[in-house]
């Protein structure tokens, strides 16, 4: 950004205008140690829990331990310019991150610090980190969906908006894929997203950047990064962070839709700054409030009604919900759920999304386990075509899965049995879904009412998915109207089941596939 | 700094304690501040730190040194603390003596930075406004520090009320960064 010198000079005119030169008074202290990020200071007798320290050199620190002659802090940022008896002062706020719109579409780092080179953030607004979650009377039950566009779980495992779904799974099982579509799949519903990324590879985070520019999902997606090389205490705030970003648009009256990616990364960064603060480990070494800063940070995620819509914004919205759906991912050790950290999570969540490397490896992508997955509130809020027909296929899998090892004795079974075998066989091929192709409601429906009216039956397994793919390319060019109604509406009666009946008959007619 | 503290405390508290019971506290707050100096004086703290010299040796130097400016009570609060090894302690505990000191007299050691040399009617009308701001009785250490450019720079233990043009201009540069 060029500027000329007038207009450099005008704007420090205005600063110098606006500046506040009262006598300043605060509490002040001083460095006793310094050990990997972790500053000891002995004065600030009046420093709070979690406040935000001013050290030299625009640093910032936040007040974690407060003992009885020294205040334990963590630098957040680089610490090598502190010295010992270098002063700490008190600034009296809460560590404040910048919010509002103007961030969509931005790459900020834990402290909401433009990192993307597409200039200063053009914001005012700023909301502290640390907030408690809405009370029970300002909130309202999940009833309506968030749409992530892969036929195997909207129609298995539904998200509704305000909801806390993890996606939990080994390394390499699409976790983060399953979360990328998801945001992709929000182009054009509304659904502001936030993509918190924490101890990720630099270059995953680039990555992900990248895609979901070429997808265009960028417009309406805030991605917070604080990458594998930040410090620890970056990584611990990072998901409050995204949070604060994401109630913004809830407290508005807006939908937004927040990724945690993943929360073992924080826990154990939060585990680091623990042990370094001397706090005494727990269990794997957590501290012991290792569960409340997950609990914390998840029951944030919330639908509140109109009211406090309302009470939040001052009158100026009205007769609107708000809601920040969570989509926590937590990365198991060998499949390991028992583990500490995944067991926490597990319990505080509305329900899992279990990712399986032994499906992934068998090329069933996304590799949900059908039978472990579970969403606790979504059915409610599940559209009404896809929970008519998705029932069916959550049926079949579940038979399949108990007659699956009989399926190589397949002559010696009797009739019933070998048709549910087959019929199991298609579902689980059909539930398999490229990358970056999410799916509408119309084109989910149209696949899975195919496979609960058995037109798949008559069509050889590894097929299924050429005869999918030509199906929908069908109904895209012949039934373009019958679609968008299902699209527009969601609804299923008998004019849409003989709609999609007959639209299917005649294309099984073209033998195209 | 802060560990040290935690150590002394005790024997601050303890010595407070029985100095307020004898109503000595001045004379405490005198021997103390010697101690503390004394141990300070590197010739000392190489013989304190000095393993092979024996308790025994050590107690009989310290009050050597040490005589004509203690009593018996300070005698014995020397031994003690030589028997435990804490002798290096005393700077610590004689500025937690002090606190204590000050904050059962109901005053607070405020530590006064000027421009310029106060006069006298200035610091009288400073010392009721900075009484009143504070809430408690003050003892004033007025010190000249041309740096600060102008206006003052007060310290009161961890508050700093920094009413001086050096501190304005650090904000201002700040806030223009």
């Amino acid at each position: 950004m060029q500027l000329n010198p007038s207009e450099i000079s005008d704007l420090i005119k205005k600063k110098i205008e606006n500046f506040d030169l009262s006598a300043e008074a605060h509490t002040e202290g001083t460095v006793v140690s310094v050990t990997d990020g972790i500053v000891r200071v002995h004065g600030l007798s009046e420093a709070m829990q979690g406040e935000m320290l001013e050290f030299p050199g625009n640093t910032f620190g936040m007040a974690l331990n407060l003992e009885r002659d020294s205040v334990g802090v963590v630098v957040l940022g680089p610490y090598q310019h502190i010295t010992e008896g270098d002063t700490v002062k008190c600034t009296g706020r809460i560590l404040e991150v910048p919010v509002g719109e103007a961030l969509l579409g931005r790459v900020v780092d834990a402290l909401g610090n433009p990192i993307d080179g597409k200039g200063a953030i053009n914001t005012t607004e700023t909301a502290p980190i640390e907030k408690i979650a809405p009370g029970v009377i300002a909130r309202q039950s999940v009833d309506q969906p968030v749409q992530l566009g892969l036929k195997s779980i909207d129609a298995m495992i539904p998200v509704g908006r305000g909801q806390r779904e993890l996606i939990i799974g080994d390394r390499q099982t699409g976790k983060t894929a399953i979360a990328i579509d998801a945001i992709i799949n929000q182009k054009g519903t509304g659904i502001k997203c936030i993509y918190v990324a924490i101890g990720q590879k630099r270059s995953s985070i680039a990555n992900v950047v990248r895609k979901l520019e070429e997808h265009g999902a960028m417009a309406h997606t805030i991605i917070v990064a604080a990458s594998a090389s930040e410090s620890a205490a970056l990584q611990f705030i990072a998901p409050y962070t995204g949070c604060s970003m994401g109630e913004f648009f809830r407290d508005k009256g807006e939908d937004a839709l927040i990724i945690y990616d993943d929360l073992t990364k924080q826990a154990w960064a939060y585990r680091q700054v623990s042990l370094l603060l001397r706090r005494p480990p727990g269990r794997e070494a957590y501290p012991g409030d290792v569960f409340y800063l997950h609990s914390r940070l998840l029951e944030r995620a919330s639908r509140i009604n109109a009211e406090e819509v309302e009470k939040l914004t001052g009158g100026k919205v009205k007769g609107k919900t708000g809601s920040l759906t969570a989509l926590p991912i937590i990365e198991t050790q060998g499949g390991d759920v028992s583990a500490f950290v995944p067991t926490n999570v597990i319990s505080i969540t509305d329900g899992q999304i279990f990712l399986e490397s032994n499906l992934f490896n068998s090329g069933i992508r996304p590799a949900v386990n059908a039978g472990l997955s579970v969403s606790r509130v979504g059915g409610a809020a599940q559209t009404k075509i896809i929970k008519k027909l998705g029932g069916g296929t959550r049926l079949d899998l579940a038979q399949y899965r108990e007659l699956a090892a009989f399926a190589q004795f397949a002559s010696d079974l009797d009739e019933s049995t070998r048709k549910q075998i087959e019929r199991g066989q298609r579902v689980t091929e059909l539930m398999k879904q490229n990358q970056y192709s999410p799916m509408s409601v119309a084109q989910m429906a149209v696949s899975l009412f195919a496979a609960n009216e058995g037109f798949l039956d008559t069509v050889e397994v590894n097929k299924v998915l050429d005869f999918e793919a030509a199906l929908q390319l069908y109904m895209k060019s012949e039934h373009s109207e019958l679609m968008n109604n299902i699209n527009a509406t969601g609804d299923f009666n008998n004019e849409i089941s003989s709609g999609l009946k007959a639209a299917i008959e005649s294309f099984i007619k073209t033998h195209s596939w | 700094m802060s560990e040290l503290a935690t150590l002394a405390r005790p024997y601050a508290a303890a010595a407070f304690k029985r100095a307020k019971e004898t109503s000595a506290t001045d004379k405490w707050s005198l021997s103390l501040a010697f101690l503390a100096s004394v141990i300070k004086n590197e010739n000392i703290s190489v013989v304190v730190d000095n393993p092979k010299v024996n308790r025994q040796k050590l107690s009989a130097l310290m009050l050597d040194i040490c005589q004509g400016h203690v009593d018996i009570e300070n005698e014995n609060f020397i031994k003690l603390l030589v028997h435990n090894n804490r002798l290096d302690l005393l700077p610590t505990i004689a500025k937690l003596f002090e606190i204590y000191k000050a904050e059962d007299e109901g005053y607070i050691e405020v530590d006064v930075f000027t421009a310029f040399v106060f006069s006298k009617e200035t610091k009288q009308e400073f010392t009721i406004n900075l009484e009143k701001t504070l809430g408690k009785k003050i003892h004033m250490n007025v010190a000249v520090d041309k740096s600060l450019i102008g206006g003052i720079l007060v310290r009161a233990g961890d508050r700093v009320i920094d009413g001086s043009i050096k501190g304005r201009l650090q904000h201002m540069q700040k806030a223009l960064q």
